[in-house]
């Protein structure tokens, strides 16, 4: 069984983990967009960034370990990052009285006929592909007999 | 009251309001609850029921959308967690995303140009359906406002997790990918985060194609803009 005190630095162990694994994300985070700014990139720097780490993952050359507690806290608090812009939209408070309802029919509408469109699609490609797969694989082993 | 006091008590607020909201999300799980609804509500109706000037409010939240950049950094880690589940389904989903991404454009344009809403709003509204750090990175393109396009990417994600099951149910959409793909690529997060309850598999898959349009979006946007 942990002691108290155990468990407490155990708490205190990860936090700091977390803290440094941030704090990294946000060093490379920086470099990344300062790299794009420099050679005037016109894909911004922290997309970059993603297929940079992308590819250090791959490689095996960075471990999964080093950045896994880091980025799932910024995944999964990703919406305390925006509330702030969210906020700054009491500026355009007299566009939003006089166009809020209008604003929400159409996105309802959009919003309606990209899921719509997007499944209907998905769920004709995924019925193809499967078969596709199901075909190859009992061709294989037809052939290994 | 003093600037930097009420500036810290808007950060307190803010964190406050957010992790209160996670935690009682976690507890009743009501749509009403979530965060994406809640947190936003409870802040956003403070400052306007305190009149807090936007100045005092950002002095110590301004660092909060700083962390967009390292979080769109974050989001290799699942590719790279889920690499077997893209290899399985390539063709499914790439060319679900394209639909996605075409889509969630195509119906911003159709707006644009048959509505009377001003300019601003209306570009704000095009990079909608992609996850915020994705989203504020594209906006400009298209010349949209960061902070009107945050709200709008908002709403979109509400109304995503609202409508999905009916409309699933309607147009008869049981396959997992599709539930998936569709969920991330028209309500991003909050899409995402509905695909969770319905089904492992779906979660995932919602996850990757989330990340994949808002990837697609921000590479895609200076020659998107060309048609706007």
């Amino acid at each position: 069984m942990l002691s108290p005190l155990n468990t407490h630095s155990a708490f205190l162990k990860g936090k700091i983990t977390l803290i440094v694994q941030v704090s990294g994300l946000c060093l490379f985070a920086w470099l990344c967009q300062w790299a794009a700014h420099s050679v005037h990139s016109v894909i911004p720097g922290s997309v970059i960034g993603l297929g940079v780490l992308l590819i250090l993952l791959s490689c095996q050359w960075l471990p999964e370990k080093v950045v896994n507690q880091g980025s799932a806290w910024l995944i999964g608090d990703l919406l305390l990052f925006f509330i702030p812009p969210v906020v700054a939209v009491t500026k355009y408070k007299s566009i939003l009285e006089n166009y809020g309802a209008e604003l929400i029919m159409c996105m309802l509408l959009a919003s309606t006929s990209v899921l719509l469109g997007t499944a209907v699609i998905v769920d004709k490609l995924f019925k193809f592909e499967r078969k596709q797969r199901l075909n190859n694989i009992s061709s294989q082993r037809s052939h290994l007999k | 009251m003093n600037d930097s006091l009420l500036g810290a008590l808007c950060l307190l607020l803010t964190l406050a309001g957010y992790y209160l909201s996670k935690r009682l999300y976690l507890r009743q799980q009501r749509v009403w609850f979530a965060p994406i609804i809640m947190a936003p509500t409870i802040i956003l109706l403070t400052v306007v029921i305190f009149q807090i000037p936007l100045v005092d409010y950002f002095q110590f939240t301004h660092w909060l959308p700083a962390l967009l950049a390292p979080a769109t950094i974050a989001f290799a880690v699942p590719i790279y967690r889920e690499r077997l589940l893209i290899k399985r389904y390539p063709l499914t989903i790439s060319l679900g995303v394209m639909a996605g991404l075409c889509l969630g454009v195509g119906s911003s344009w159709l707006i644009l140009h048959f509505t009377n809403m001003p300019s601003a709003l209306s570009r704000s509204l095009i990079v909608r359906s992609v996850s915020t750090p994705f989203a504020i990175e594209a906006t400009s393109a298209f010349g949209g406002i960061p902070e009107l396009t945050a709200m709008l990417v908002l709403v979109t994600g509400i109304m995503g997790m609202l409508i999905c099951e009916p409309l699933f149910k309607a147009a008869k959409i049981q396959s997992s990918l599709a539930r998936g793909i569709s969920l991330g690529a028209s309500a991003h997060g909050a899409g995402a985060a509905k695909a969770n309850q319905i089904g492992r598999e779906e979660g995932v898959i919602a996850s990757l194609t989330m990340i994949f349009t808002g990837i697609a979006m921000v590479i895609t946007a200076p020659l998107f803009a060309l048609l706007f």
